[in-house]
């Protein structure tokens, strides 16, 4: 072999040598790349109307929605694993966002979504999340919330708004509109509330209700065991009915009594009716044997 | 004039709500004050479920269907209609509530079911009366608690894919059926006390809620 012969030969080697050395990592890097999973953050917009609704329907997660000012709706979702799967589509005026799993036998915390949404002001709601969180603020339209074990924290809202839980709790900060909720055993706590309807009602949790009594508004609180307790200011007007069957009622107001009072139950446990002020709102407490506690609002 | 008995009177009641008296009725109603509550009740109710929004939706031919049944089961109205050939069309419990929107009408007809229930619980003397009271409140929870608790042995091993779920619903129905054993006790002690039997009904549906969630699971899980 002559020796320009050997050097040619080196040469290809080396070339082959070196484009080697740049194929295979990037070889290497393409194959991984496709077997990488999805992102599990994903991020999506929708343009809606007015009044757009939305709906999620969730296993276990915590879910953030808040009002903004863009006609849109944005859902930023964070899957825990790929073995949950979360969907987001627009029909119509109407955006649904699901999670649900690739497999069987996903752990529950392999299911996990969490879930940051944006929605125009005036968007309806339908929320259902078995465990974890659900966050809402500033949104004035109407909701509807069920979770199983999951706590549900609304701020600022307006509308219609229903609440079930099972075990979770409630909480609700400077609400508007009309407010029904119902839980077993979980705590349902009302503070600064404007709304000229309240219904809650839980078994074995504590009520606490913190807020205005508009005229002709009617406040049902009632529970089984726990404490309701209701903190009105000098200025409210009610007409109040506290009934425990086992329990205790402990008041602060001063109540008129009613020159004709008619009660089903006034025969029985212990039972406070009356009129503060002119009366103009109604308010109904009932408990089986919790205590009823009607106190002055600091 | 032979007076005429409680349960003669409740016959009389469709009619007299509809504003037709009769003098035996009302002879009964001056005498009975226990009548003269379940009168004031539904008159309450009646006018309660006039107020109610006339917009809600209609339900389904269903709850009609299933409240008639549930009617001529606890014999309150009769299968051959024959109270609605002796009368116009717009007489009997139908026509007294006529032209009330029909949500608020199922309501007062299940508020009305409940309150002519505990009506045919009639006093003599209070023993009687209690006995009957109670016998009353076992007669509308026993039919309901034997198909709960045959519901319930289904999901004694019900498990969830998400254990907190599964706990969750687990407890809250334990919680729901402790509920259920103290207002029980309760009616026990005071069959007269409409608190106790009002948490006893609501423990039962809010027992049937929480059944009827884990079947759902139960079934989404298979």
């Amino acid at each position: 072999m002559s020796a320009s012969h050997f050097a040619r030969t080196q040469l290809i080697c080396n070339r082959s040598l070196k484009a080697a050395t740049l194929l295979v990592p990037g070889l290497l890097i393409c194959g991984i790349a496709s077997a990488l999973p999805q992102p599990r953050r994903q991020e999506q917009h929708f343009k809606v109307q007015t009044h757009p609704v939305v709906t999620l329907h969730n296993p276990n997660g915590t879910i953030t929605v808040k009002a903004w000012t863009k006609s849109e709706v944005m859902v930023i979702s964070t899957r825990a694993s790929d073995d949950v799967e979360v969907d987001a589509e627009q029909m119509g005026n109407r955006v649904d966002v699901s999670a649900h799993p690739t497999s069987d036998n996903v752990s529950p915390e392999d299911m996990r979504a969490d879930y940051q949404i944006n929605v125009p002001e005036d968007a309806e709601l339908q929320i259902h999340n078995d465990s974890g969180e659900v966050n809402v603020a500033n949104v004035l339209g109407d909701m509807n919330v069920e979770t199983v074990a999951a706590a549900v924290d609304l701020e600022d809202s307006a509308g219609y708004v229903t609440i079930k839980t099972v075990g979770g709790s409630f909480q609700c900060t400077r609400c508007a509109g009309k407010l029904e909720i119902s839980s077993i055993s979980g705590n349902l706590r009302l503070t600064d509330i404007h709304s000229y309807h309240v219904h809650a009602q839980t078994s074995t949790g504590n009520i606490l209700f913190s807020g205005e009594f508009l005229p002709n508004g009617l406040y049902r609180l009632k529970n089984y065991s726990g404490v309701i307790e209701v903190r009105f200011s000098p200025a409210d007007s009610f007409d109040l009915s506290a009934t425990s069957l086992k329990g205790k009622v402990n008041n602060e107001a001063s109540l008129t009594p009613k020159a004709h009072q008619q009660h089903l139950y006034s025969r029985f446990g212990n039972s406070l009716f009356g009129t503060f002020n002119a009366g103009r709102a109604k308010v109904e407490l009932t408990s089986f044997d919790g205590t009823i506690n009607i106190l002055k609002r600091d | 004039m032979a007076p005429i008995t409680c349960k003669a009177f409740l016959n009389h009641l469709p009619l007299r709500m509809e504003g037709s008296p009769s003098p035996d009725a009302d002879a009964h109603l001056r005498d009975c004050p226990s009548c003269r509550n379940v009168v004031d009740d539904l008159n309450a109710i009646h006018s309660v479920a006039r107020s109610w929004s006339a917009e809600e939706a209609e339900p389904p031919a269903r709850v009609w269907t299933s409240l008639r049944l549930q009617l001529e089961q606890e014999g309150l109205i009769r299968d051959d209609h024959k109270v609605e050939r002796e009368l116009p069309r717009s007489r009997g419990f139908s026509g007294w509530f006529a032209g009330l929107p029909r949500p608020a009408l199922a309501g007062a007809y299940l508020v009305l079911l409940i309150a002519v229930a505990f009506g045919l619980s009639r006093p003599t003397n209070k023993r009687a009366n209690e006995a009957r009271w109670l016998e009353g409140t076992q007669d509308s929870t026993l039919p309901l608690n034997a198909q709960l608790t045959a519901e319930q042995v289904s999901f004694a091993s019900f498990n969830d894919s998400n254990p907190v779920v599964t706990a969750s619903l687990n407890k809250n129905l334990a919680i729901v059926d402790n509920y259920i054993a103290l207002c029980e006790k309760s009616v026990q002690e005071e069959p007269q006390n409409e608190v106790a039997r009002d948490y006893l009904y609501e423990a039962y549906q809010q027992k049937a809620d929480l059944l009827a969630q884990m079947t759902e699971r139960g079934e989404n899980n298979r």
